[in-house]
């Protein structure tokens, strides 16, 4: 199952769709909409893409949290998940499939550090300091999860999270599944911006958020929080 | 007035819109509880202050009356805490609720794209 979540891409989300039926044409193309208000849902459908229309601006992770319990309830074994912003080609999606059918790794994380900025690179630096993620691309929307990622991360304990990068791999590692990177290009942004770092306030929360995180080793004591 | 009839109408005030807040179904369960232990504790306090002077040399508090004060905000802060903690179990719920919501619409989508006949038959039966 392919999970799109998006807000505000109409611009570009057909064409993501588009793509990606070419590649994969049996394979469900779901658009999680999180709140759009530029005629998105509209444009999903008429694509042919399945719509989960949020009734609640979730947030990205919320969005793609959406997207798995989805693909869990329809009882799909693989997700794919892809920005609808374009940035992600459809074609690598058989590299990032790859490894979890060939039963080597649980997630597999399509990554892409050169585009990334001297200050994001840095951030990330101290976040896998922290952490312990021996990750290159922490933040990477594209990803693959097989089912014992898709029924982790489906749990309620997850659901608190706001974004889908740290705190996502902290609970995944927590779990002992395997995470694998594989490169991928990264296309120009189509259409919008990012959504973690438009803001030097959005930063510095963005920041201290994801320390306490680490801190406080989420994922560690699932039992308590269900 | 003293302080302890002052103190006692507080208690006796705040302990009566408690209990009509509950009647007119504005404040459910455990939260009225605690409020009107909370009265009832200004209400002892009032009738007795002398209460804080045995309680300090315990605590050791050098200074009786402090005690109370101590108390208050002690208490404000626990009760601040349940209430983040609350509003973060709430807002996981309220999230789950709302992608359930996105995932019952879109299989609702699907079952009205199906042929009516397939609808027909399994509601007939």
């Amino acid at each position: 199952m392919i999970l799109i979540p998006a807000r505000d891409e109409a611009g570009s989300i057909v064409q993501v769709i588009i793509e990606s039926r070419r590649q994969w044409g049996q394979v469900p193309i779901v658009v999680i909409d999180d709140g759009s208000r530029d005629g998105t849902r509209a444009a999903a459908v008429a694509a042919g893409a399945v719509l989960l229309p949020l009734p609640l601006h979730l947030g990205a992770w919320g969005a793609m949290q959406t997207g798995l319990r989805y693909a869990q309830r329809q009882g799909w074994d693989l997700a794919v998940t892809l920005d609808a912003d374009g940035q992600h080609d459809p074609a690598d999606i058989a590299a990032l499939i790859a490894p979890i059918l060939a039963g080597e790794a649980d997630v597999v994380i399509g990554a892409c550090p050169p585009r990334v900025s001297w200050a994001r690179r840095l951030a990330w630096r101290y976040f896998r300091a922290l952490s312990g993620i021996g990750l290159e691309d922490l933040t990477s929307g594209f990803r693959t999860y097989n089912r014992a990622a898709i029924d982790r991360l489906a749990l309620p304990d997850a659901t608190l999270l706001d974004y889908q990068d740290v705190g996502v791999l902290l609970i995944l590692r927590h779990q002992g599944l395997r995470i694998r990177e594989v490169p991928v290009t990264m296309r120009e942004r189509n259409h919008g911006k990012s959504r973690v770092f438009n803001s030097w306030l959005t930063v510095v929360r963005y920041m201290l958020r994801t320390s306490v995180l680490i801190l406080a080793g989420i994922g560690g004591n699932r039992h308590t929080s269900r | 007035m003293t302080y302890q009839l002052t103190s006692l109408v507080i208690g006796i005030a705040l302990a009566a819109t408690i209990l009509t807040l509950v009647r007119r179904a504005h404040l459910h369960g455990p939260h009225a509880l605690w409020w009107l232990v909370l009265a009832a504790g200004i209400i002892l306090l009032g009738i007795w202050p002398r209460l804080t002077d045995l309680i300090a040399p315990y605590l050791g508090v050098g200074y009786p009356p402090i005690v109370a004060v101590l108390l208050g905000l002690g208490l404000m802060l626990v009760k601040m805490m349940s209430m983040d903690l609350q509003r973060s179990r709430q807002e996981q719920r309220i999230r789950r609720l709302a992608q359930r919501l996105a995932m019952l619409e879109a299989e609702l989508a699907t079952v009205r794209e199906k042929p009516s006949s397939d609808l027909d038959s399994s509601t007939k039966d």
